[in-house]
Order: C-alpha cells, then sequence, then structure tokens
C-alpha cells in the first residue's frame, strides 16, 4: 500500500527553562492510503499535539514528518499554506465553521482559495453537499444549523479539496450520541466510497471503534497499537476499552 | 482590594487602552491649550474682540467637550466589550453589581487623573504652538504666552465632567447586562443586509443632494458676495446646509449597507481568494454602524468645512487689507459736516504731529474730492450693471490721482483730453465712453477704467479722474490726505485710540448719548483687528477640526480593535483551511481599510470641492491672487487630514495584525 504519512521520531517540547514540557517523545508512526485511523489516550498524552505537527499548525522541535512525499517541517510559510489547502482537510469539535459567512460560502472558502473556477467549485459543492446531506442548508448561517449539520457542513468543507489526509480533532466531542454515530457513519462513508484517509483524534471510545487502527498514545510515546481487520465494531470496541482501561491504570497489564 | 484589583486591570490592560490614552490626552491637550487661548492676557489687552468673543469660545469649548463626551462614552463601551468576560467572571465569583461599578469607577478615575496630566503637560507645549500661530497670523511681537489659572480650571473641569458622563454611560451598562451577555457575549447574528439596491439607490440620491446642495450654494453665495439683495437667498442658503448635512449622513448610511451588499451579489468577484470572508467581516460590521459612520463622516466634513473657511477668511484679509486700507493712513474730512463733528474733527496738521509719535512720515499727499452734485456717471454705471453706491459723481484731478498713487507703486495716469475711472471693485466691463460727460463745456474721452482702492470711504463707490482744472466750478466735496509712513508696525492700537474724537448728542428726552469717531483708517490697526479675528477663528477651526479628526479616527481603532477577539478564531480557521499569511494580511488590510475609509473618503475628497467653493467665492469678492493661495490652504488640510488618518490607520492594523495573524 501507498504511504500518505510518515511520522519519524518526532519530538515536540513545549516551555523552556525550568518548565519544559516533553508532549512527543520520539514518536514514529506511518498512515496508509485509504487507511482510517484514530488516535486515542488520556487528556496530556500528547494526541492534540501529534494532531496539530501533521496540521503544520504547530513546529517539530526535532524529526520528519512526510505527507504525501513531502517533508513538512522544511517548509516555508507560504508553501505550508498552500500544503494545507491542498492536501489537508480539517475537521475540529468545534465545527471551525466561519460564523459570517453561509454554510455554501464555508464550503467553497478552500476552492476559492485556490482560485478554482467558479463551475468547477459548483460541481463539487453539489456533490460533496449531496453526499454529506447539507444540500438544503446551503444558504443558511452556522447559528441557524444543528451541531451535527454543522459537523457536516465541516466535513463537506474539509473534503472538497480532496484532500490526501483528513484530520479530525475530537469531531464528536460537542455532539450528542445520535448526532454522533450519524458522523461516524458519515465518515465510514467518506473513507470507503471516496477513499479518503482519515486521521483522528479522540478519547470516546465508541467512536475509535469506527477506525481501522487505534494507536494508544501514553506521555507522548505510542503506547499500544489495535488494528481492526476483520473483527466487528463491537468487538473492536470491546477491545479498545480494556486497552483504556488498562491505559487508565497503571499501564502495566501487557 | 477594589482598588488593587482597578489598578492591576489598568496595568494590564495597558496596550489595549493604549489608542484610547492617547486620544484622550491629545484631546485634553488641545482642550487646555485652546482654553488657555481664551483666557490670554496680553492678548486679551490688544484685542477687544476677544473678550467679545470670550462667551462665544467659551460656549464653543463646552460643546466640544460634550461631543468628546460622547465619544469617550462611546469608546468606554468599547472598552468594555473587550472585558465582557472579565467582568462576568466578577460576577459569577459573587462580586455585587456595585463591586463591579466601584473598580471600574476606580479604574476611570485613574485613567482620568493620568490622561488628564499627560494632557495638561503635552497642552503646555501646544498651548505655545497655538499661540505661534495666533501671533504669526496676526504677526506681532510677542514672547511667552503666560499660563491662566482660568484656563487650567476650565479645563479640569470640563475634562471632569467628560469622565463623569462617559462613566455613568457605563455604569448604566453594568448595572443592566445579563450574566450570561457577559461571559458569552450578546449572541450576534450576521444577518445579509436586506435590500442592498435600494440603499446604493438611496446613497446616489444622497450624492446627487450633496452635489446640488454645493452648487446652489456657492452660486447662492457667490451672489451674496457679489452684492444681491434678494432676502430669499439667506434663507437659500441655510435650506442648502441643511440639505447637505443631511444627505452627508443618508449617503454613507446608504453606501454602509448597500455596496457590500451588492458587491455580494457579483458571483464572480465574491468566489476570487478570500473576497467573500472579506465581504462578509465587513458586511456585518459596516450595516452594524451605518448611522456612527455617518455621523462621523459628518463631524470630519464640519471639520474640513471649518478649517478651509477659517484660512480663506484669513487670506481675504490680507487682499482685503490690500484693497480698503493701501495707505499708511488715509483720511478724509467733509467739508459741509454737521456742526458738532467739524468742531471735534483732528485737522491734518495735528494729525501729523500726533502720527509723528508713532512712526516718521516718510510724505504726505493732501488732495480734495469734487463733486458737481449731479449723478451722471454713476446712473450711467449702474444702467450698464455695475452695481455702484453713490449719491452724486466724485471727481479727482489727475495730478493729485497721480501723487496718492505714486506712493504706493501705480504708474501715473496720463489722460490729455480724457477722463479715467477708477474703482475697487465691478465697472471693468462696463464702457464708460457713450457716458458722454462733459465738463465746463469741454467734452471728455473715455479713457479706460482702473482697478484700484480708493483713498476716501463712505463716500462712493468709484472716482472720476479728471484732467487738472477740469474741477473749475465744482463743490469741493471733501479734503483727503494719505501718509505714508517709515516704521509699518507700530503700536497702532494706541494710535487709533489718540485719533478718536469723541461727540456728545442729545438722545431721546434730556439723555445724552456720548460716542467716538474717526476720520483716520488706520491700515496696520485694520490689519491688527482683522487678522485678531481671523486668529481666533482658524485657531477655533483648527481646534474642532483636529478633535473631531482624533475622535473620529480613535472610534473607528477602538471599535474594530474591540472585534479582534472574534476575529482571531475566524482567521485562526482561515489560516486552517489553507489561506497564507499574506492571504490574511491582505484580507486583514482590506478589512480594516475600507471601514477606515468610508467615514474618512468624502471629507478627503470634499476637500477638492471645498477648495473651488472657497476659491471662486474669493475670486467673486474680487481678490483673485487670494483664490490660488486658498486652493492651496485646501490642499494643505487635505494633507494634514491624510497623516492622521495613516497615523491610526497603521496604528489599528498593526496591532490586529499582531493579535490575529497566526505566526508560524
Amino acid at each position: 500500500m501507498e504511504k500518505i504519512l510518515e511520522v519519524k521520531n518526532v519530538t515536540k517540547y513545549y516551555g523552556g527553562g525550568q518548565a519544559i514540557t516533553k508532549a512527543l517523545d520520539g514518536i514514529s508512526l506511518d498512515v496508509e492510503k485509504g487507511e482510517f485511523v484514530a488516535i486515542m489516550g488520556a487528556s496530556g498524552s500528547g494526541k492534540s499535539t501529534l494532531l496539530n505537527v501533521i496540521a503544520t499548525i504547530d513546529k517539530v522541535s526535532s524529526g520528519d514528518i512526510i505527507l504525501d512525499g513531502q517533508n513538512v517541517c522544511n517548509c516555508k510559510d507560504a508553501a505550508l499554506a498552500k500544503f494545507r489547502r491542498d492536501k489537508l482537510g480539517f475537521i475540529f469539535q468545534d465545527y471551525n465553521l466561519l460564523d459570517t459567512l453561509t454554510i455554501e460560502e464555508n464550503i467553497v472558502l478552500p476552492l476559492n482559495l485556490a482560485r478554482v473556477p467558479k463551475a468547477e467549485s459548483d460541481k463539487l459543492l453539489n456533490d460533496i453537499a449531496t453526499k454529506l446531506g447539507v444540500v438544503e442548508k446551503l444558504k443558511q448561517f452556522p447559528y441557524e444549523l444543528s451541531g451535527g449539520q454543522r459537523q457536516r457542513a465541516a466535513c463537506a468543507r474539509a473534503l472538497i479539496t480532496s484532500p490526501a489526509l483528513v484530520l479530525a480533532d475530537e469531531p464528536t466531542g460537542a455532539l450528542d450520541s445520535k448526532n454522533s454515530k450519524l458522523l461516524m457513519d458519515a465518515f465510514t462513508m467518506i473513507n470507503a466510497e471516496l477513499g479518503a484517509t482519515i486521521l483522528m483524534v479522540t478519547h470516546d471510545s465508541v467512536v475509535g471503534s469506527y477506525a481501522s487502527r487505534v494507536l494508544f498514545l501514553k506521555d507522548g510515546k505510542i503506547w499500544s497499537e489495535l488494528v481492526r481487520g476483520n473483527k466487528s465494531r463491537q468487538d473492536m470496541y470491546s477491545e479498545i476499552l480494556a486497552v483504556t482501561s488498562a491505559l487508565g491504570g497503571d499501564g502495566d497489564v501487557r | 482590594m477594589f482598588a488593587k484589583l482597578a489598578f492591576r486591570n489598568v496595568k494590564r490592560q495597558l496596550g489595549n487602552y493604549l489608542i484610547y490614552f492617547i486620544t484622550v490626552s491629545l484631546t485634553i491637550a488641545l482642550m487646555f491649550a485652546f482654553n488657555s487661548v481664551i483666557f490670554e492676557k496680553e492678548l486679551l489687552a490688544r484685542a477687544d474682540v476677544l473678550e467679545n468673543m470670550r462667551t462665544v469660545l467659551i460656549m464653543i469649548t463646552v460643546a466640544i467637550s460634550l461631543i468628546v463626551a460622547f465619544v469617550l462614552g462611546y469608546a468606554t463601551s468599547f472598552m468594555l466589550k473587550l472585558r465582557k468576560r472579565e467582568f462576568g467572571t466578577y460576577l459569577t465569583l459573587g462580586m455585587t453589581r456595585g463591586n463591579m461599578a466601584l473598580v471600574f469607577l476606580v479604574e476611570s478615575v485613574l485613567l482620568c487623573v493620568v490622561s488628564l496630566a499627560t494632557g495638561v503637560l503635552l497642552g503646555l507645549g501646544l498651548y505655545q504652538g497655538l499661540m505661534a500661530i495666533i501671533v504669526n497670523i496676526i504677526d506681532i511681537n510677542f514672547s511667552f504666552a503666560s499660563y491662566s489659572l482660568n484656563g487650567l480650571l476650565l479645563t479640569v473641569g470640563l475634562v471632569l465632567g467628560v469622565f463623569a458622563l462617559s462613566f455613568a454611560v457605563s455604569a448604566i451598562y453594568l448595572s443592566r447586562v445579563s450574566i450570561y451577555n457577559l461571559l458569552n457575549g450578546a449572541k450576534k447574528t450576521e444577518k445579509a443586509v436586506r435590500y442592498p439596491i435600494m440603499w446604493c439607490v438611496i446613497a446616489v440620491a444622497a450624492l446627487v443632494g450633496i452635489i446640488v446642495s454645493i452648487i446652489v450654494f456657492a452660486k447662492t453665495a457667490v451672489a451674496l458676495v457679489a452684492g444681491s439683495n434678494s432676502i430669499k437667498l439667506p434663507a437659500l442658503i441655510v435650506a442648502m446646509l441643511a440639505v447637505f448635512a443631511v444627505c452627508v449622513v443618508v449617503l454613507h448610511v446608504g453606501l454602509s449597507r448597500g455596496v457590500i451588499g451588492l458587491l455580494m451579489r457579483t458571483q464572480k468577484f465574491k468566489s476570487r481568494g478570500a473576497n467573500i470572508f472579506t465581504l462578509r467581516q465587513l458586511s456585518g460590521k459596516l450595516s452594524a454602524s451605518s448611522v456612527l459612520i455617518g455621523m462621523l463622516a459628518f463631524l470630519l466634513t464640519l471639520a474640513v468645512i471649518g478649517t478651509n473657511v477659517s484660512f480663506t477668511m484669513q487670506i481675504q484679509t490680507n487682499a482685503i487689507l490690500d484693497t480698503n486700507y493701501p495707505f499708511d493712513v488715509q483720511a478724509s474730512i467733509r467739508r459741509s459736516l454737521p456742526i458738532e463733528t467739524e468742531q471735534d474733527s483732528i485737522t491734518f496738521d495735528q494729525a501729523e504731529k500726533i502720527v509723528q509719535k508713532y512712526s516718521p512720515i516718510k510724505k504726505r499727499v493732501d488732495f480734495t474730492v469734487y463733486t458737481t452734485n449731479r449723478h451722471d456717471v454713476v446712473d450711467f454705471a449702474n444702467a450698464h450693471g455695475a452695481g455702484y453706491w453713490a449719491d452724486k459723481d466724485m471727481y479727482i484731478e489727475e495730478s493729485a490721482f497721480n501723487g496718492i498713487y505714486g506712493e504706493i507703486g501705480y504708474k501715473p495716469v496720463k489722460l490729455g483730453d480724457g477722463f479715467m475711472i477708477v474703482s475697487y471693485e465691478r465697472g471693468e466691463k462696463v464702457d464708460f465712453s457713450a457716458a458722454g460727460l462733459t465738463l465746463g463745456g469741454k467734452r471728455l474721452d473715455y479713457k479706460g477704467f482702473r482697478k484700484c482702492s480708493l483713498p476716501v470711504h463712505g463716500v462712493s463707490d468709484f472716482l472720476v479722474v479728471v484732467p487738472d482744472g477740469a474741477t473749475d466750478g465744482m463743490k469741493e466735496y471733501s479734503d483727503g490726505t494719505v501718509f505714508s509712513l517709515k516704521n509699518k508696525r507700530y503700536d497702532a492700537i494706541a494710535l487709533h485710540e489718540e485719533l478718536m474724537v469723541s461727540h456728545e448728542t442729545s438722545g431721546a428726552g434730556d439723555s445724552i448719548i456720548y460716542y467716538t469717531t474717526t476720520d483716520y483708517g488706520l491700515r496696520e490697526y485694520a490689519r491688527l483687528t482683522m487678522n485678531m479675528d481671523n486668529a481666533v477663528w482658524i485657531v477655533t477651526a483648527l481646534y474642532v477640526a483636529v478633535v473631531f479628526m482624533f475622535l473620529a479616527m480613535a472610534m473607528l481603532a477602538l471599535k474594530t480593535l474591540s472585534g479582534v477577539s472574534d476575529d482571531k478564531q475566524r482567521y485562526i480557521t482561515l489560516s486552517r483551511i489553507g489561506a497564507s499569511r499574506r492571504d490574511m494580511s491582505r484580507t486583514l488590510f482590506m478589512q480594516i481599510f475600507t471601514f477606515f475609509a468610508l467615514p474618512f473618503a468624502f471629507p478627503f475628497i470634499l476637500g477638492l470641492p471645498m477648495g473651488i467653493v472657497c476659491s471662486s467665492l474669493t475670486s467673486a469678492a474680487g481678490l483673485s491672487m487670494a483664490a490660488t493661495q486658498t486652493a492651496v490652504a485646501a490642499g494643505i488640510i487635505a494633507v494634514v487630514m491624510l497623516a492622521v488618518y495613516a497615523l491610526y490607520f497603521t496604528a489599528t492594523y498593526l496591532v490586529s495584525k499582531r493579535a490575529v495573524v497566526p505566526v508560524n
């Protein structure tokens, strides 16, 4: 399989002097094209930091991150912006939809930034909005939509540029269980039908069970890994719960 | 504990308060400088006019303070908005609203004391600068302007009033706002502006209104200056000013609500780069602030008009001086005066002795003005549109005319057997050759018109210059004299006093009315009094203009900065979906530039038609040289405005950029 993402021995420090914190401690991982990977761990384990450095929102202290064949650690600001625009899609817990823009304007904004012609962007908008069930809501503002609808709109915006990697940071964090399930079904659909590669951070075992692989982080290191393979989602969920409880205990269960 | 909290707050918020603080301090400095001018002792001693004007000036400074109070109240509410969360947290922690108001009061007092101290300190210097401008305009020797306690007290009183008012506004807000709103901010919903086309049409209509009112105003004013006596004209001028004021506000409301909405309808423009983001950012802000923008534009427009008009007055004064007082000293005494005045007149010889105490006399030329007691020439001139005011024709002999005017550099006239018309205005286009002037049985040919000032006042708008001897048989109407002095600057006020004569006349019943008159016109005295008037008005106009400009720019800056925290999250999102720092900087620039430019552009551009109107008014007053200077003054005003604008815009842009554009 083709590797989309390679994280090689990445370390990230915060602070300075006496108050230095090691958020990532020599982490290495690969994500292959078409994979749906979840990263789980307790708070402070470094999962959001990992997502941020992959997202090029934050910089690594050492190590390399190679995304779609390009080392993002050596890029300048303008190249990084282009990279985010063309290769990455973002889905956040708080949706990150621009409150001043309509849903349609929010979804096509990445295409506008990439100077995609109007006719083409209209077509892409129509396709993605239909798939995510937000066609009816295009002319409305984010505040007029429910949380689930907003998150689907955010998914549409993340996917409209057909990014190499979709990064999701606690995407169900602000949703109730029903809307969480709807969103995860949407994730499964975009992963299976649209072939999108997804890297998702979550602390919710149910949400994690939708992934094809789950990485567990502890103290900035990969502590354990679960691969779904042919297991049912229920089995995967049970295994995640087992690892999570072990992770939450003294960590010495192996 | 509250004092400590307040002190720490001010210290911590210093960055946010900086623009607010600078504006308040500069405004106080201007206020103090202006108030000190009102009470300047030496200036008062020189000018009766200032004494009379003081009440008006105090009213102006109080009115300005009210505007300052309103604007500061508004600005304070922006500052409150920046700190909503903090106040919300205080309330959730159990602090009462009274405690919170106390914290805010202590902060306000701190800010008031510090900005008052800074403002007065700055004002001490600024006052000397203002006095330098005044002294320069009046052109007198003046070493150091003294400070007066009254000026300081007036300033302190006004500033305390301003702060009390602005605190009251904020205290009312804090006593009513809900904790939820403080913590979460009133949920604003960005609605698309409705009916953008209608608002654009309204804006265009207002623009037409502005253009029509300027044209009608200019024409009416020119007609008035040119001497029309129609009663309707002043009313028309007031009506046009009102139309202009309303249209300026409406134009900006229309533009704020219409243009962005219209741009959002253009699909191509909207979907280019981050345009839609910029448009949406502006749309909400502009439509919510449309009335404020209209008001600011109006204040700035007033500032532009005020300064232009005051400078035009000054330029015209110098031209009027040349026209009305070409000689250092000039006098004319009528031969047949009412008995009581004749008795008291100072003769030319007596005057010469008095004048010599002030300046050596270079030359004295006496002359006589004659009349036929007829009004043939004036009737002819007025029948041909000259519009002269005179009840009879006045004559002067060629040699006397050349004697007088040679002194101020005029070429001598050579009449031969002809006559010439001289007047300081109008009449150039009248062909007097058909007037058929026959004196002593001899017909004189018309030799032309000369535009120049007259050595006689209150007698006639024009003189007929005739060959020596042609006045034989005419009645001697008045005797005149002109002195040319060695010193151009002398104590003209004292000389003027000495050349006054007092009279008494019986009034109603047994009452006696005392009054003073003088037959002597002193150029230097006229210059001093006219310039004193102008200096006061120019300084007032500059004060008003600068205060308005500072306040308007500060409000725009504060309003922009108070929205920065909301903007920050939006720009982070923009960055995540692939906007580069350059894209974001450009977007932010456009957003702030448009917001600042909207109320500023019109008053700035108005400088052009204002320059033209002032120039044409100056020309209409017969002062064509001064017209050019008026245009130059309008240009200088525009440049100064641009500089203040650039200062505030740049500061706001850089502060916002640092806050919202993420640094990688």
